[in-house]
């Protein structure tokens, strides 16, 4: 397999005005002001194949958008190397565009003003999408995303839920290859973000379009992407399928045990390790390798009263909370 | 060149819907002529034409101060496109399209130039041919002059909104750039007063800065008050800040580039 994207060693420095506090310190910043050197992204190298899905994590301020505005030809690097499609991205901006869709989920690339057909009827003429092609994929659009419900509302009257169902249908109307979604689902309701994963799922299977997907919501790296890369100020801390992060970080599995008398402590069952205590519930942890479920239950009952038992899989977002936590 | 068309006429239907902004533009426009032309009949009955030494008759002044006002409105255009989209970040969602950001902005202000000329400038023309005594030129040549030189006068205009817009790459408010050309823009472009009218040692100065190149030369070579030596001065002067100006636009979009920083990054 080719890779459709290349990044290699890409740091992208910003000058930050530090700015003195106080009446003294604003007439100080008129003559001489200090600049300060912020590391958005630092040395990031990662390949992505096409057709893959990619989940691009991180916490605010990690770099994440930093990096798609690089790969979608919008900022320069300070230092290092992309390539999308065979073109670098920051010296041909214009030839790279023609080739990629991109979502920002808190702004829109539509025009405003304009009823949400005339939008479309103008990315037409930019993209220069011949007639059939356009019919073919306007009606998958309508089919799937419903965006003919509101065709002739201008864009800034539509719902943020409706407004970024025609964002995605408009940066998919010209067939890009590789498509870049900034936190596409930010600010939805669960239905709204249930049908936009539907439809990037149908399209990176029919289409093998290769999408690169960046979001604080944990439960779409769950449900869409194979692959998941982790920020963490401006580093790549992670870079494996999303099966390896379960079982590599994903190694421990919860007990919810709520007791009929209050316990101080556990320590009649040494295999286990208690994080969370409420009144009589405990919050317990154990190895799922070490030791099977059963095992440690029918330990617990042999020492203690129980009322009541429950047990949790780690989700995404407990085992990347995980790799966070062992990093500080 | 067909979505720049396409652009051009979806910004000129935007200002359709603008129904009062229209109404009071139009009230506004005529307001100035009426002013102005009523200045000039006064001072004009004080006075004898030979004290102003400019060579206009009452007659041509009046007809002047008609025409320069109508091209005034005809090149109304929105000066804040690019500083609004530069401060609030929304020109990524132009970056990502396959698109000459220049070339979008200027369709854009195109559409708003057809729709004042055709809505405001040709209507607010007409209601004047009733009241005042205006003198037409009835070459064709003077019309065909008209078109050449007010485009170039147009792109000008264009230009200079366009580089103080990219301002707002390095300072956080582009609001005196705009007060300084506003007030450049009405003085020195003869939109009030012919240049003409100028003491020498501010003609000097006029005739370095491209303002006069805006309005008083299109106003001035449709009614034929240059000889055919002076109407290729004023064009050649013309192509040359159109040039100039172009290539600053042109650097400066580079150098912003290379400033780029997008909001929430």
């Amino acid at each position: 397999m080719s890779s459709i994207i290349t990044v290699k060693n890409i740091t992208k420095e910003f000058r930050v005005n530090k700015g003195r506090s106080g009446f003294l310190g604003s007439v100080t910043n008129l003559f001489s002001r200090d600049y300060r050197t912020v590391q958005a992204v630092n040395d990031i190298s990662f390949e992505i194949n096409r057709g893959e899905f990619v989940g691009y994590v991180g916490e605010n301020g990690a770099g994440k958008s930093t990096t798609i505005k690089i790969l979608t030809g919008i900022l320069l690097p300070t230092s290092g190397m992309a390539e999308v499609n065979g073109i670098i991205p920051y010296k041909n901006r214009v030839e790279n565009s023609k080739r990629i869709g991109v979502v920002f989920g808190q702004r829109s690339q539509l025009w405003w003003d304009l009823p949400v057909r005339e939008s479309f009827d103008l990315l037409k003429s930019i993209y220069h999408i011949p007639q059939d092609l356009f019919r073919h994929n306007m009606d998958l659009f309508i089919d799937i995303l419903k965006v003919d419900d509101f065709f002739d509302v201008p864009v800034r009257k539509l719902s943020l839920g409706q407004r970024m169902r025609c964002d995605l249908a408009a940066s998919l109307l010209h067939d890009p290859d590789i498509l870049f979604l900034d936190e596409p689902t930010i600010g939805l309701d669960v239905i709204a973000k249930d049908k936009i994963r539907k439809f990037l799922k149908e399209i990176n299977r029919d289409r093998n379009t290769t999408i690169i997907l960046t979001t604080h919501d944990m439960d779409d790296i769950e449900a869409l992407c194979k692959r998941i890369i982790i920020l963490d100020q401006g580093k790549i801390v992670f870079d494996n399928p999303l099966s390896t992060l379960k079982k590599e970080y994903g190694g421990e599995r919860v007990l919810e045990v709520e007791f009929n008398e209050f316990y101080e402590s556990l320590d009649k069952v040494p295999e286990i390790n208690v994080f969370k205590e409420e009144e009589n519930k405990k919050w317990i942890k154990f190895s799922r390798e070490k030791y099977t479920a059963a095992s440690i239950i029918s330990k617990i009952t042999e020492n203690y009263e129980i009322k009541d038992i429950s047990i949790h899989e780690p989700n995404v977002e407990d085992i990347v909370k995980t790799i966070y936590g062992n990093l500080y | 060149m067909e979505i720049y068309i396409k652009f051009i006429s979806k910004s000129f239907q935007k200002q359709i819907t603008y129904k009062i902004e229209y109404f009071v533009g139009f009230i506004n426009g005529f307001l100035y002529i009426f002013v102005f032309t009523s200045l000039w009949n006064a001072l004009y009955a004080e006075y004898d034409a030979n004290a102003f030494k400019s060579g206009f008759t009452k007659s041509s002044i009046i007809t002047y101060a008609v025409f320069v006002m109508i091209i005034k409105i005809s090149f109304s255009m929105d000066d804040q496109i690019t500083t609004r989209k530069v401060r609030t970040g929304d020109l990524v969602t132009d970056l990502i399209k396959p698109v000459s950001y220049f070339c979008i902005t200027l369709s854009e202000c195109i559409g708003q130039t057809i729709f004042h000329f055709l809505a405001r400038g040709l209507p607010i023309l007409a209601l004047s041919l009733f009241i005042f005594d205006i003198s037409f030129p009835i070459n064709v040549t003077n019309y065909l002059l008209l078109i050449v030189s007010a485009t170039f006068g147009y792109l000008i205009l264009f230009m200079i909104n366009y580089i103080i817009g990219l301002m707002a790459f390095w300072f956080f408010d582009t609001f005196s750039f705009q007060l300084m050309k506003y007030g450049m823009y009405a003085v020195f472009s003869g939109g009030v007063v012919p240049v003409d009218f100028f003491p020498a040692s501010l003609q000097s100065i006029v005739d370095f800065l491209p303002f006069k190149y805006i309005l008083y030369i299109p106003t001035c070579i449709f009614l034929g008050r240059f000889d055919e030596d002076e109407v290729i001065t004023a064009l050649i002067g013309q192509i040359c800040w159109v040039a100039l100006l172009f290539a600053i636009s042109k650097i400066t979009w580079i150098r912003a580039m290379r400033k780029l920083v997008i909001q929430g990054g």
